[in-house]
């Protein structure tokens, strides 16, 4: 697929830390993530580094973090496949935009295809999931968009301002993204304008996919 | 231990290394014994019994489900709680689909609920089951769990691809504990 696109991604370098540990203090954007939020700088900065560590080149690793990456904004957002079954060909997924003045833009939907195409055209896996919390809903539009299927509502499931939300679970097969982007070849960079376009003007809530 | 009209149901122990190993059936998955990444595994003896005298095993609540002759016909758990989200895993298991018919099943599941939600006050239980599991199915939407959905193909083994469904049950759906 011919995206044409100055975002792309790359493995996670030491000095992408500060910008990495910079998202992840932001409670705008933490709101959208699982963990304890009482975490302090020190912990965070740990696990962004044990994060980052752990995108070296082995064989099979069970988890891959990446840098989403532009020529025009610098580090966009970061990428991560967790859960990396081998066996299973399957993978969550874990999104995340940083910048916020790039949450709401077509670089979200772009770094989604980005993702998937990482997924099962290089790693060659067979399905990617991904959980996402039912208030945000920019977020699963973009797999629903993409042709991934809401599989799961889980009732109740995650705790946010003192209140318990549903969490969907999503499910994107190598087929259906292959219609996907069959069905959408040429005019990709359309559907991926579709694919936010509907929210551009809407509230200014984070655009986190996790 | 919990003596109960048929079952007796008691912490599980290194000794019960066997009867736990006996789950691990290659040809009949059990959706529960996956690991993190949903990959069939199959442990040692040693390996069991190593995990099972580890110290946090006492907290891991797997317990040993027998029937009145003192044989251990499967195993129950609570696993994984998510304080905020005030939930916990519920895990069912037996080497034979046929207990999930008998009061076996029914008082360890009793156990369980009214550990999740009367000691512990969890506002809900959640459980997994894969495609071939229909009896554990039948026993969970029997017992006021309600399906999720289903994550598709999401599992493979003997050639082909299984689906995984979620089921959760809330204090308030009535399931009265013990």
């Amino acid at each position: 697929m011919a995206v044409k696109s100055k975002t792309f991604l790359r493995r996670a370098e030491r000095e992408d830390l500060d910008t990495v540990v910079g998202w992840m203090e932001d409670p705008d954007f933490t709101q959208f993530l699982y963990g304890d939020p009482a975490r302090s700088p020190r912990q965070i900065r740990e696990t962004i580094v044990q994060m980052l560590g752990r995108s070296a080149g082995q064989t099979v690793p069970g988890a891959i973090y990446l840098v989403i990456d532009s020529e025009e904004y610098g580090p966009i957002g970061m990428l991560s496949l967790q859960n990396i079954s081998w066996r299973n060909r399957a993978c969550t997924l874990d999104l995340y935009i940083g910048q916020k003045h790039l949450r709401n833009r077509l670089v979200a939907a772009v770094a989604f295809v980005r993702a998937m195409e990482y997924c099962f055209e290089e790693l060659n896996l067979h399905r990617v999931g991904a959980f996402i919390y039912a208030f945000n809903e920019r977020s699963w539009r973009i797999f629903e968009k993409s042709g991934a299927v809401r599989e799961l509502v889980l009732p109740k499931h995650v705790a946010r301002d003192g209140q318990l939300h549903d969490v969907y679970g999503y499910g994107l097969l190598r087929s259906e993204f292959e219609a996907f982007k069959a069905k959408h070849a040429r005019s990709i960079e359309n559907l991926m304008s579709s694919m936010v376009d509907d929210h551009r003007s809407s509230e200014p809530a984070p655009e986190n996919l996790s | 231990m919990i003596l109960g009209q048929h079952a007796v149901i008691r912490s599980a122990e290194p000794d019960d290394a066997s009867a736990l190993l006996g789950l691990y059936d290659p040809s009949r998955p059990r959706c529960c014994l996956l690991d993190g990444r949903r990959e069939f595994i199959i442990p040692t003896r040693d390996e069991i019994r190593e995990v099972m005298n580890q110290k946090e095993m006492g907290r891991s609540m797997l317990y040993a489900v027998e029937d009145k002759a003192g044989v251990v016909r499967g195993f129950c758990s609570l696993r994984g709680v998510n304080l905020e989200a005030s939930f916990m895993e519920t895990v069912l298991m037996f080497h034979e689909d046929g207990h999930f018919d008998t009061p076996l099943a029914e008082e360890a599941f009793a156990f369980l609920v009214q550990y999740a939600f009367v000691r512990l006050k969890l506002g809900k239980l959640i459980a997994y089951a894969l495609d071939t599991e229909s009896s554990l199915r039948r026993f969970l939407l029997n017992h006021g769990f309600q399906s999720n959905g289903i994550q598709r193909e999401i599992v493979f083994w003997g050639g082909g691809w299984h689906n995984i469904e979620a089921f959760s049950l809330f204090r308030t759906n009535g399931a009265s504990p013990v």
